[in-house]
């Protein structure tokens, strides 16, 4: 590829300014005239049939404009992928949080003395908590119509498994249990809603998916989608959990009831009871290989809680059945997968859905394999790892893949060999890889890709329409280099439009880690579009024919004679007086070369590519408390080409940030059915001074299906981070950690068992 | 979070703020820094009718050398203690543990003073404060009275202050001799973090050098309230530096077998009791340490 | 609970108001005077999110009542640089130390108080004063370096409080 003049490069995040000097609007900071404050109130009890609710004295309290409760609402079961979703809960509320009642009122502390004016008469159901209990006969029913609170099932199998297994030279079998977690995003869950005079519905959220949320909001409004429209303001952060959720209805509902604008912000309280926290699993599995260390064959089985309706969960526990057995060059493969209905928070996307619960499985149960096989684990990576233009054992094409490169380069900046030579008592490191996709063709459900509209100005201003979305992390950013790299124009002459569904293009959202690639790809086709319009004008101004021209840094010229030039914003100009005020619109799509999974075998090829990552962590353990400190960290990850280095690298070290925080101290506590952890106070995320300096190393193939090579970094930033951390607990301790987080009360009983047995 | 409707009222000074108290009744509050109040007002934990703010009164914030004495003013902020030379020169331990609480943001609004009455039976000022033998000196409509920081806690949030009586001074006598000290709390991450235990472990050299005169330990978060542990510190008194070196893990295990600490969200009992007796061999270890130079 | 009346210096401007006693500074900020950047993350003073600086010294304005601030100075987000950028804005955007950018107002205030103090930090310093400000977005290791770049530069500038 010749020189790039954008791509590749670190520039700032294009929205920064205004997030440095507090002018940008957040969804919390957005005001409308007359607009009033929603509440939600929500269900203290895990499981409780709804008896009475009197909404009188609330209604009567001076500057209450509505109350509303499942009466309101055309009383539709929906879902994103299900349909046990109501508005508010019919007859019974099914976690602690669940939605009952609803007020808008003229101020935030009416609205709050209004709840505490609605009268709720419950009757206490028993509950259950655990997806394993909840699967026991005689347990709780969560949902009446859904026996044994099997909310799904899902099994998939490659190969000849217990052949393999018997045939293998040691086989480790063993359970793990990676608990839910909360995303802990800055900014809570927030809304605008407000309703025309013709009942359109207009939304102002952070969402990652302002497409597929409206679908979804449409059927449980009983409205056609044509009657929502979600804009997306700048929003405080996501990580998988700003997806479907019932405040944006319960706004939606308000604003219909009260005509007027309803803003309705989650306290940090409501956030933690009633956002969408990671699913919970329960692992066994049984992982076989050869004397020399290569794979033989894995046997797994996956219990998920769902929590009390479906949103993601089965779809996380699917992949969590079975997206890691492309890291490795399997063949012999089996997994089954349970989503169970549980009376506690609905669980769904948390970066790494699913795949960060099993990376952290397997990379421990590879790790404990090299201790058996006496193979260096990063050894052992290598040999299995599976590598460019491979298909996997699910018929996954990984066209390009750097996962070999990222050990190699990870143990060096990691001095790996010395370290693991050179012992200190209660000092380790530890390795840990993973795989990811871009975008996963069976979640998206009529199509897959991205799609683009790149409208140019008469005074040369680029701007760009995508349907992905900016929690963050910088999307706008890369799109934009894409797009001023495509058109050969600077970063400056480009800005991205807000995503706002009118007049977007239908994207399906930022997750899967698709947005660059698939989003990407969509504004690029969108901008070859764009340019081939500018550059016959461009070519008819020079005298010249398209293909004997070139942009670049914004300048038109002859290929061959380049003092023959002229400027983007003046071809920009022209163009639009020859068509007479139509701008240059450029609209382009991404078909990405995936298929639907064989319904059967689930085999085919899900994603246009493959992103790697192999990530290092040292650790040192005290030996009288049981702490963990994580004293260094070595990340290296396949990007196939970082279309901005620093953004990725921000990425890298936020995933193993929030990979650290679930390893050694997040933990949604439940007692007697309710979160009793749901602050600040005692979820503990890390500070900074928790986070070690972490050295990225980025490794870039170029991806042939990625634009200008790229593929993702969102979620593989954070899979193998949990087991880089407890495999350099075991390299420190020799306790092996299967349950997350690490307690550090029982990592000191084990570390003092273990010295017993060993002078013993 | 609504904060219930109340009266808000200014004192201003220490004698305004007395009078205006008493006659506000039993469920008026006094606002100092805010830090535990606002946050339990919004939790619905408090629920004052009236407030007394103490903002306008800038004379009760010293750090003052008198005599044999060291008084802190009971509005000091924990921000401005730390830092604070005199004690950090004479009374390290307070420094130590007063920098250790909440975050910046909260040091530098918080006082010692609100620390002291909102009685945590975690709040980290408290044991270096036993461990020092404070005084505390309350101001009431009758007067002052002085009350030793080791009667001050009944329980949880609980002290002998009477709803209309304020804070107004802490008291320590300053050591004679060398003397060093060290607070460690048990955190669930480095930085920001409640105690789920703390230990406070102070220590006084003779004239000669060779000799303890003085031990003291005091624990936060294993009790309902703050507590000295005489027996583990009777371990130690009196011993020769090198001798004590030999009986910290005795001195620790004492300690720890008094300590009552409960199970909760946070920690074991049993973890927090394993806890006092690792900080107090930590703490005695370089207590000890630096007593030997 | 009847308003009473409150005078704030905020960025360098007077403001007179009339406020209920129970309304923490954070709301007074972004509702009565419009100013949005400090932003409300938790509302128990545990995030720093809504970090101001109050007489210079950074405080959680979600955990300070209005009334308590009466004529002191504070300086939000909006008081740091004026026409120009701050040396810390600059540095927080050149070094990828922003993502979501909901952490960084509280941020930045605390960073500059701490610059304002110390103007040479050290990387255990810095980290000691941030320690209130969650980010979950960053892993804090640009954050540091955007502040620790920023060290022995000028600090105060001028048109601050414009």
């Amino acid at each position: 590829m010749s020189q790039l003049d954008v791509v590749g490069k670190s520039f700032p995040q294009i929205a920064a300014q205004g997030k440095a000097n507090g002018k940008t609007k957040f969804v919390t900071d957005l005001v409308l005239p007359r607009m009033l404050y929603g509440r939600v109130l929500r269900s203290p009890y895990a499981h409780a049939r709804i008896r009475s609710i009197d909404t009188r004295r609330a209604t009567a309290l001076a500057g209450v404009k509505a109350v509303v409760t499942y009466e309101d609402t055309p009383k539709i079961k929906f879902g994103p992928r299900s349909e046990d979703w109501t508005i508010f809960a019919a007859d019974k509320v099914r976690f602690y949080g669940d939605e009952v009642a609803a007020v808008a009122a003229v101020d935030k502390d009416t609205a709050e003395e209004a709840l505490e004016l609605i009268q709720v008469e419950y009757e206490e159901l028993p509950h259950v908590i655990s997806p394993l209990d909840a699967m026991k006969p005689g347990a709780p029913l969560v949902h009446e119509d859904k026996p044994g609170n099997i909310a799904a099932e899902f099994k998939i199998e490659a190969g000849k498994i217990d052949q393999a297994l018997d045939e293998s030279y040691v086989v480790y079998e063993d359970n793990f249990y990676t608990n839910q977690v909360y995303q802990a995003y800055m900014e809570p869950m927030a809304t605008l809603a407000d309703v025309d005079l013709s009942g359109r519905i207009t939304i102002w959220t952070g969402t990652q998916i302002p497409n597929m949320m409206r679908m979804t909001y449409a059927k449980a409004l009983g409205m056609s989608p044509d009657n929502i429209r979600i804009v997306v303001p700048e929003y405080g952060g996501a990580f998988g959990g700003k997806m479907e959720n019932n405040i944006h209805l319960v706004a939606a509902v308000l604003a219909q009831k009260s005509g007027q604008p309803v803003k309705l912000v989650n306290t940090r309280h409501d956030d933690f009871i009633s956002g969408n926290p990671r699913v919970p699993m329960h692992f066994d599995i049984k992982l076989g290989a050869t004397r020399d260390g290569i794979l033989t064959a894995k046997d797994v089985k996956v219990v998920g809680a769902a929590g009390a309706r479906l949103v993601y969960s089965q779809v996380i526990v699917a992949t969590a059945c079975y997206r890691v057995d492309s890291l490795y060059r399997f063949k012999n493969v089996r997994a089954k997968g349970y989503t169970v209905y549980t009376n506690t928070v609905p669980t769904a996307c948390f970066r790494g859905f699913g795949n960060s619960q099993s990376t952290f499985v397997l990379e421990s149960a590879m790790d404990e394999l090299a201790v058996r096989l006496k193979i260096d684990p990063a050894e052992l990576r290598i040999k299995n790892g599976i590598g460019p233009n491979e298909t996997s054992v699910h018929g996954w094409k990984i066209a390009s893949s750097g996962l070999r490169e990222c050990v190699i380069k990870a143990s060096e900046a990691a001095n790996w060999n010395q370290k693991m030579k050179n012992k200190t008592p209660y000092k380790g490191i530890g390795l840990s890889c993973c795989n990811h996709v871009s975008g996963n063709r069976p979640f998206a459900r009529e199509f897959d890709g991205g799609s683009g509209i790149v409208r140019i100005g008469k005074d040369g201003r680029v701007s760009v329409f995508h349907g992905e979305s900016d929690m963050g992390q910088g999307q706008n950013t890369a799109f934009a280099q894409i797009v001023a790299e495509r058109l050969g124009v600077t970063m400056d002459m480009v800005n991205v439009a807000q995503v706002d569904t009118d007049i977007s293009p239908f994207g399906l959202g930022s997750f899967a880690t698709r947005g660059t690639l698939m989003g990407g790809n969509g504004v690029l086709a969108a901008a070859k579009n764009a340019y081939d319009q500018m550059a016959e004008v461009a070519a008819e101004l020079l005298k010249a024919s398209t293909d004997n021209i070139q942009c670049r840094k914004g300048v038109f010229f002859i290929k061959d004679s380049p003092e023959t030039r002229i400027s983007f914003r003046e071809v920009a100009s022209q163009a639009t007086i020859k068509y007479h005020g139509a701008p240059i619109v450029g609209t382009g799509f991404y078909q990405p070369p995936t298929e639907l999974p064989d319904p059967e075998t689930k085999k085919g090829n899900i994603s246009p590519a493959y992103p790697f990552g192999c990530q290092i962590a040292e650790v040192e353990v005290d030996p009288d408390t049981g702490q963990v400190s994580v004293t260094n960290f070595v990340a290296a990850h396949d990007v196939g080409r970082a279309i901005n280095p620093m953004a990725t690298e921000g990425q890298i070290q936020g995933g193993i940030a929030q990979g650290l925080g679930w390893t050694l101290m997040e933990n949604m506590a439940y007692q007697d059915g309710k979160v009793i952890n749901s602050d600040f106070v005692d979820y503990i995320v890390p500070s900074c001074f928790d986070v070690p300096d972490i050295k990225s190393i980025l490794v870039e193939p170029i991806e042939p299906n990625g634009p200008y090579g790229a593929k993702g970094i969102g979620e593989p930033a954070l899979n193998p981070t949990m087991a880089a951390i407890t495999n350099a607990i075991y390299n420190a301790t020799g306790v092996r950690i299967k349950e997350l987080p690490v307690n550090p009360q029982k990592l000191l009983a084990e570390m003092k068992k273990r010295d017993k047995q060993l002078k013993g | 979070m609504r904060i219930r409707p109340f009266d808000f009222r200014v004192a201003s000074s220490l004698a305004n703020a007395l009078i205006q108290l008493d006659q506000a009744g039993s469920d008026a509050r006094v606002l100092a820094g805010g830090t535990d109040l606002v946050l339990n007002m919004k939790k619905k934990n408090i629920l004052p009718t009236v407030l007394i703010s103490l903002h306008q009164i800038k004379n009760l914030e010293y750090v003052e050398e008198k005599d044999d004495m060291i008084h802190i003013g009971a509005l000091a902020k924990h921000a401005d203690l730390a830092t604070n030379p005199i004690l950090e020169k004479q009374m390290s331990i307070l420094c130590q543990a007063v920098g250790l609480i909440g975050s910046w943001q909260v040091r530098n609004i918080g006082t010692i003073g609100g620390n002291l009455c909102n009685a945590s039976p975690a709040a980290d000022s408290a044991p270096p404060l036993l461990a020092l033998d404070a005084e505390v000196v309350i101001a009431t409509p009758q007067g002052d009275r002085t009350v030793s920081i080791a009667s001050f806690f009944c329980g949880p949030a609980q002290t002998v202050m009477k709803s209309n009586e304020i804070l107004k001074e802490i008291r320590l006598k300053k050591p004679v001799n060398r003397s060093a000290g060290c607070y460690l709390k048990l955190r669930r991450r480095k930085a920001v973090d409640i105690s789920l235990a703390g230990v406070a472990f102070q220590a006084e050299i003779d004239s000669s050098g060779q000799v303890l005169e003085q031990v003291k330990i005091a624990l936060g978060g294993v009790a309902p309230t703050p507590i000295r542990v005489p027996d583990a510190e009777s371990c130690l008194q009196g011993l020769s530096i090198d001798d004590a070196l030999q009986k910290i893990p005795m001195c620790a295990q004492a300690a720890a077998s008094i300590a009552k600490p409960i199970d909760d969200i946070r920690a074991t009992a049993d973890y927090k009791r394993t806890i006092v007796n690792v900080f107090v061999q930590r703490c005695a270890r370089q207590v000890l340490t630096t007593l030997k130079k | 609970m009847n308003h009473m009346p409150i005078r704030l210096v905020v960025n360098g401007e007077d403001y007179h108001l009339s406020i209920k006693p129970n309304r923490v500074l954070l709301d007074v900020l972004r509702e009565d005077l419009e100013l949005t950047g400090t932003k409300e993350g938790c509302g128990l003073g545990k995030c720093g999110a809504c970090t101001v600086l109050l007489n210079g010294r950074p405080v959680h304005a979600c955990l300070t009542l209005a009334l308590q601030v009466d004529g002191c100075e504070i300086t939000t987000i909006e008081g740091i640089g004026g026409k120009e950028m701050h040396p810390l804005q600059e540095s927080f955007i050149e070094k990828g130390a922003i993502q979501c950018g909901f952490c960084t107002p509280g941020m930045i205030n605390t960073a500059k108080a701490l610059l304002d103090q110390n103007a040479n930090p050290s990387e255990q310093e810095i980290k000691q004063a941030i320690a209130g400000n969650l980010c979950r977005c960053t892993g804090y290791n640009k954050i540091v370096d955007a502040i620790q770049s920023c060290s022995c530069k000028s600090v105060k500038k001028e048109g601050e409080h414009k």
